[in-house]
């Protein structure tokens, strides 16, 4: 990848693709048109994020059709390019976008006019207001970054809370735990494979994670309690979970496996009468395949433990993995030192608003670490793979990589289709 | 922990324990000792932190293979000993069971030695065709069967006496924490609250007081709610437990004040106590007098969220305070960099379990570690003997808190050198 200032910043934000993309434009700017949607100027209970979807999904069809493109801001304004022929369309849209907001008094305040919503640009005329426009909004995204991101993340704590419920208290949970003890949690595991990923975004499956889903155990056990609401509670309530996680791996009848796997344990759990008793029953072969994911909290809680726990282990064949480094504590811990045989880096839109030295210090340590050993997880969207790449990171796991997944087997089953014709 | 590695691989009730057993097999083969052998695993000499019951398990484990293909018998003794009996069995397949077990604790100085070399600490073999080494095993056999029955009285002894530093009872369960937490809301702490004073030593044997921790005792507050119960006993549910007795600490804390001397105070906090309300008032309380405050923050706490531990850093800082990082052990410094945690304070738990005789494994890697975390900012804790102190100052550290420091802070102060 070339190393414009731009990259520095990791990933471009949409300000900086609209930049891009403005520059481009100066070339073929005749029979364009722009339109500025100031969805900023909107009351914040009108901005939120399925408004802003909503509004942008309703360009779609022009989009999907080539005829143009569409930005959507930090800010949640939307800035629309397109060909002059679709003038009359866009139009509609518009109005259309408008009149999902018709009842604020942004719009109130001006009649049908609607100036203060939609700014328009013919942009063979009026190349440089777009261009002033432009470069002024990727000024604003730079100084917004660092607030932005702050505020996101309390309302994003809020409305967690508010979604998954009351707070767990000791009384709850050793209700829980009793009832862990006899529940079959076989229809809660999911899932999720950690792949490589090719150069036109193919992925190839490494090996895939197993675990309970918290959420989904919730709501079978305790609906309107968060299980996760306390982290001590939930760590505490992570050793059941192991040894229930235990309990089905060695009856493979109760989930199929295939390929290399990896699971989240505690410490203890390693060191328990319950792990020596799986242990047993399972093949060395099987050692092999399997890959023993540990928090770094439960690791520093007991170091002693885990540098005994792991070097049994890993003399039996298990590979263990470091799980739960962020983007704060990456720095912080050295693979090889833990002698840990993977790390799992937990994917931060934050990692996309580093300090400009901290792109340098990352791929450091990746290359330090060893390329095929980091794993960054909770890949969600395309932005945290490019960001993975530019690092060297090799391997992705996350709603997006699944998707991708889905998507190339869409693609095998349509060529397998296609050649079926062919044939025909 | 040496009584729980006891209870672990301890002997029957009825005399049959494995001291006894292995003493009557080395009598009961008498003359028919050709292709017979035997290793003794010196695993009582491991530091008590890797003498856990179930890490011994599991080092026993290991010699599963050699019992089951080989005519072999392994006898763990109490003591967390191994004694492995082989007849005619290829050497080089026991080496490689202990070669796995010694791995198991390459970081304990035990295992420092080469296998069977001169000067390894963690095996002795015997050749048992040979009268001498005959005679010498059955010697230790009888050498055990003695010190086991003379520990089991001691324990017994030990367990009577009450207030043994290692808290006892049975292990913190959520039904508990429950009643606990119940019972704390109401119940008498202050009188709980203790302070010990850290120093820092200079040039020529001068000190000054760095600050005085103020702390709830664990073991008084056992006794007050929760009697027979090991607070300790399950990590995650004791650091719920700090979370709400943290708000008791600063409640009171607030109504008493900072005292008249000159000398800052430390406190134990969660992270999200420092972000609560409780914190707010307590702040509001104390004005400007925060500079004379040390928030102390495990080590744990920190790493879960080091978004909050780093906005709480921070936003204690501007006000004044100053944050101390709490809970590493000797040998944490090694496998992790402090500088991200950008704390004035470094505290180290002194344990004898983690010097051996050589008194670090690694000696250059942990005052390279020490010296990138940066010495000055260490407060070596739980100082009690002077060996501690001599550890410590050996790497630079000159910040002390302890049993010791106690007794010098006292004897310096009638002197007026502090």
């Amino acid at each position: 990848m070339a190393r414009s200032p731009e990259s520095q910043r990791l990933v471009p934000s949409q300000e900086h693709l609209l930049l891009d993309y403005v520059h481009r434009l100066e070339k073929h700017k005749q029979d364009r048109r722009a339109v500025h949607i100031h969805l900023s100027q909107l009351k914040a209970f009108h901005r939120r994020e399925q408004h802003v979807r909503a509004a942008a999904n309703s360009f779609e069809p022009l989009v999907k059709a080539l005829q143009g493109q569409l930005f959507v801001l930090q800010n949640s304004d939307l800035v629309f390019i397109y060909k002059a022929e679709v003038h009359p369309q866009t139009e509609t849209i518009v109005q259309r976008v408008r009149f999902l907001f018709s009842d604020d008094p942004l719009l109130a305040d001006e009649g049908d006019e609607g100036g203060g919503f939609a700014t328009w640009y013919d942009v063979e005329k009026e190349f440089d207001r777009i261009l002033q426009l432009v470069q002024g909004l990727v000024r604003v995204d730079r100084r917004q970054i660092a607030r932005e991101g702050a505020r996101m993340d309390t309302r994003a704590a809020l409305k967690a809370r508010q979604e998954k419920g009351e707070p767990l208290t000791p009384e709850v949970l050793g209700r829980v735990e009793a009832a862990l003890e006899r529940a079959d949690l076989s229809n809660l595991v999911r899932r999720q494979f950690v792949c490589s990923l090719s150069a036109n975004m193919v992925p190839e499956p490494v090996f895939s994670e197993l675990f309970i889903s918290v959420g989904d155990l919730r709501e079978t056990l305790l609906p309107g309690v968060n299980l996760m609401s306390n982290r001590w509670l939930f760590q505490h309530l992570t050793r059941t979970l192991d040894l229930r996680m235990l309990a089905m791996l060695s009856k493979t009848d109760h989930i199929t496996i295939s390929g290399d796997i990896s699971f989240n344990l505690n410490v203890s759990t390693l060191l328990s009468q319950e792990f020596l008793t799986f242990d047993d029953n399972i093949t060395a072969r099987r050692r092999g395949s399997m890959i023993i994911e540990l928090q770094h909290v439960d690791i520093f809680a007991d170091l002693g433990a885990y540098l005994f726990a792991r070097e049994f282990v890993q003399e039996k064949g298990y590979r263990v993995c470091l799980d739960g480094v962020t983007h704060h504590t990456l720095a912080m811990f050295d693979r090889e030192e833990l002698g840990a045989d993977l790390i799992k880096l937990l994917w931060h839109p934050e990692f996309a608003h580093l300090s400009e030295e901290a792109p340098e210090t990352i791929r450091t340590i990746v290359r330090r670490a060893g390329e095929g050993r980091v794993v960054l997880c909770r890949v969600d969207n395309r932005q945290a793979v490019d960001f993975g790449r530019a690092m060297g990171i090799g391997l992705f796991q996350g709603r997006h990589v699944e998707n991708l997944i889905a998507e190339d087997n869409r693609r095998r089953e349509l060529l397998r289709l296609k050649r079926r014709i062919e044939r025909g | 922990m040496a009584e729980s590695a006891l209870s672990a691989t301890g002997p029957g009730q009825d005399g049959t324990s494995e001291e006894v057993l292995l003493r009557d097999y080395l009598h009961r083969v008498g003359d028919n000792r050709a292709g017979l052998y035997a290793v003794h695993v010196h695993l009582s000499d491991l530091r008590p932190g890797n003498r856990q019951p179930n890490f011994i398990r599991i080092a026993a484990r290991s010699f599963e293979y050699l019992v089951n293909n080989f005519e072999a018998t392994l006898y763990p003794m109490s003591n967390a000993d191994l004694i492995l009996v082989c007849r005619d069995v290829p050497v080089d397949e026991v080496d490689s069971v202990i070669l796995k077990a010694r791995a198991l604790f390459h970081e304990d100085p035990l295992t420092a030695g080469e296998d069977g070399a001169f000067g390894d600490r963690f095996t002795t073999w015997y050749d048992l065709s040979q009268p001498d080494d005959y005679v010498a095993l059955i010697g230790i056999a009888d050498q055990l069967l003695a010190e086991t029955l003379q520990r089991q009285r001691r324990e017994a002894e030990a367990v009577a006496a009450a207030g043994a530093r290692a808290m006892t009872g049975r292990p913190l369960d959520p039904p508990t924490l429950a009643a606990i937490r119940q019972q704390l809301q109401g119940a008498r702490l202050f009188d709980l609250i203790h302070q010990q004073t850290a120093v820092q030593v200079r040039h020529g044997g001068k000190g000054r007081v760095l600050f005085r921790e103020h702390f709830v005792s664990m073991f008084e507050l056992q006794k007050r709610v929760a009697p027979g119960v090991n607070l300790f006993g399950n990590m995650w549910l004791f650091q719920y437990m700090t979370e709400f007795l943290d708000r008791r600490l600063l409640a009171i804390l607030s109504r008493r004040g900072l005292d008249e001397g000159k000398d800052s105070i430390s406190l134990n906090l969660n992270v999200p106590t420092v972000l609560s309300r409780d914190f707010q008032e307590f702040h509001q309380g104390l004005g400007t007098l925060a500079n004379r405050v040390i928030i102390e923050v495990q080590l744990i706490d920190a790493l879960a969220d080091m978004g909050a531990f780093a906005y709480a850093r921070d936003s204690l800082r501007e006000r004044g305070y100053r944050v101390l990082i709490d809970g590493l052990n000797p040998f944490a410094l090694q496998f992790f960099d402090a500088q991200p945690l950008e704390a004035d304070f470094i505290k180290i738990n002194w344990s004898r379990e983690f010097l051996g005789d050589d008194a670090n494994r690694r000696p250059a890697a942990l005052s390279e570690s020490v010296a990138r975390a940066g010495p000055e900012r260490i407060v070596l804790a739980r100082v009690e003997t002077e060996e501690a102190v001599k550890w410590g100052t050996g790497l630079g550290i000159t910040g002390f808190q302890g049993q010791l420091v106690d007794e010098i802070v006292e004897t310096m102060s009638d002197r007026g050198m502090i």
